[in-house]
């Protein structure tokens, strides 16, 4: 297994939305880089409030719900699982209470997104409180999954066999995902409108898995980098690896 | 991580791994399959439909070594693999 | 009452677009679709959040 040799390459990249193809993997390994993403990088979110004063129409649970699910920025290399971090808010109306007037005692842990409103406020309401966000992985609660709708699909190579008939019918042939054509060429199916007939038009086309090549979607909701995720999702399990293998050789 | 021997004769093992799931413990039978030695590898995280028991367990058969052994070695190997991949992430 | 902050079935956070998505498709003459493409809100999970809500804070808050 030490021929182990990866082959990773970024297909679009953004802050926080990517879709990298990976050589090399076994379809379980895949899986579990997937499963470590969603649910074991941990990131911080607000876990307890403390209202001071709640006069919104909205009651306190309703409020620390949404608190709870406003991502916060979390460099992981300061932290560990469990640390917290303490937040306030304090509005008064009339107006909105946005994420970005939330205020942190720890300038690298603060809302990822300033704009999702909190709680509407009308004349004479107010909402002040204290919150507690804690580090914690996706697997204690959703709100901690800092991946967000993390996928991945085999790569499919495209091979055309020769051409079509003259008096069959063009049939649409779509297709999700990423192609490899004959060149070696990486193409987005997006690129020709998922639909093969698009690119090849009155070829005859074979379409099959390239075993071990895997394009990953990745999200994040804006508290993790996708790189970091990626690194991140790997690292546990290297992590869980190693305690196994210090354990089983006492 | 926590390790409970159930079972264990010289070239069979029966091992609990409390605190995991499907996303170590396939990847940990997917490496153990591509270990020399290893004749089958498995695990199950609801044996028996036990109620209530719902820590995987690893079953290891090997042709004639320690099964621990391969285990170790099975994990020397995901070490491996995620540096490597890693590396090739920072890379990329 | 408000604006979900993520999308239920995703989890994407969709909070931040609503006012946009309002003045811009509701109190203005946008085309809805058009307005979320460009708000890069594309999975139609979370397109539903934005097309489906209506804002209750001025309805209830007499009641107080």
């Amino acid at each position: 297994m030490s021929d182990a040799d990866f082959d990773v390459q970024y297909i679009e990249r953004d802050d926080r939305s990517a879709r990298v193809l990976i050589r090399g993997l076994t379809p379980a390994f895949a899986n579990g880089i997937r499963r470590a993403m969603i649910a074991d990088v941990p990131t911080f979110s607000i876990d307890t409030v403390r209202f001071v004063e709640n006069s919104s129409v909205m009651f306190d649970e309703m409020i620390g719900l949404r608190l709870g699910l406003v991502p916060l920025t979390t460099p992981l290399d300061e932290f560990e699982v469990g640390d917290e971090v303490t937040l306030a808010l304090d509005v008064e109306g009339p107006a909105t209470a946005y994420s970005g007037d939330i205020e942190t005692s720890e300038p690298m842990v603060e809302p990822a997104d300033d704009n999702v409103p909190i709680i509407e406020l009308k004349e004479g309401q107010r909402i002040e409180l204290e919150a507690d966000a804690v580090l914690d992985t996706g697997k204690e609660h959703a709100k901690h999954q800092g991946g967000v709708s993390v996928g991945y699909r085999h790569l499919q190579h495209v091979t055309v066999d020769g051409d079509r008939g003259e008096f069959d019918e063009d049939e649409t042939n779509v297709l999700r995902g990423v192609i490899e054509t004959e060149d070696g060429d990486i193409v987005p199916t997006a690129a020709f409108d998922h639909d093969l007939s698009e690119k090849y038009p009155g070829k005859e086309l074979t379409v099959e898995d390239v075993p071990g090549a895997f394009v990953f979607h990745i999200e994040t909701d804006g508290s993790l980098s996708v790189e970091e995720l990626l690194l991140r999702a790997i690292d546990t399990i290297e992590e869980r690896a190693d305690e196994l293998h210090t354990k089983v050789s006492v | 991580m926590e390790l409970r021997v159930i079972e264990k004769t010289e070239e069979e093992l029966r091992l609990e791994i409390a605190g995991e799931d499907h996303t170590f413990m396939n990847v940990l039978k997917g490496a153990l399959l591509e270990t020399d030695d290893v004749a089958a590898a498995t695990y199950d995280v609801n044996p028996e439909q036990s109620g209530g028991q719902t820590d995987p367990i690893l079953t290891v058969k090997t042709e004639s070594g320690d099964p621990l052994d391969a285990v170790g070695t099975a994990t020397e190997a995901i070490n491996e693999k995620t540096t490597a991949l890693a590396d090739a992430v920072k890379a990329a | 009452m408000m604006i979900p902050v993520r999308c239920f079935t995703c989890g994407n956070v969709i909070g931040e677009h609503w006012e946009e998505f309002k003045a811009r498709a509701r109190e203005g003459d946008e085309d809805p679709g058009e307005v979320l493409d460009d708000l890069g809100v594309d999975r139609h999970c979370c397109r539903r959040m934005m097309v489906s809500h209506r804002d209750l804070v001025d309805v209830v808050s007499p009641y107080q």
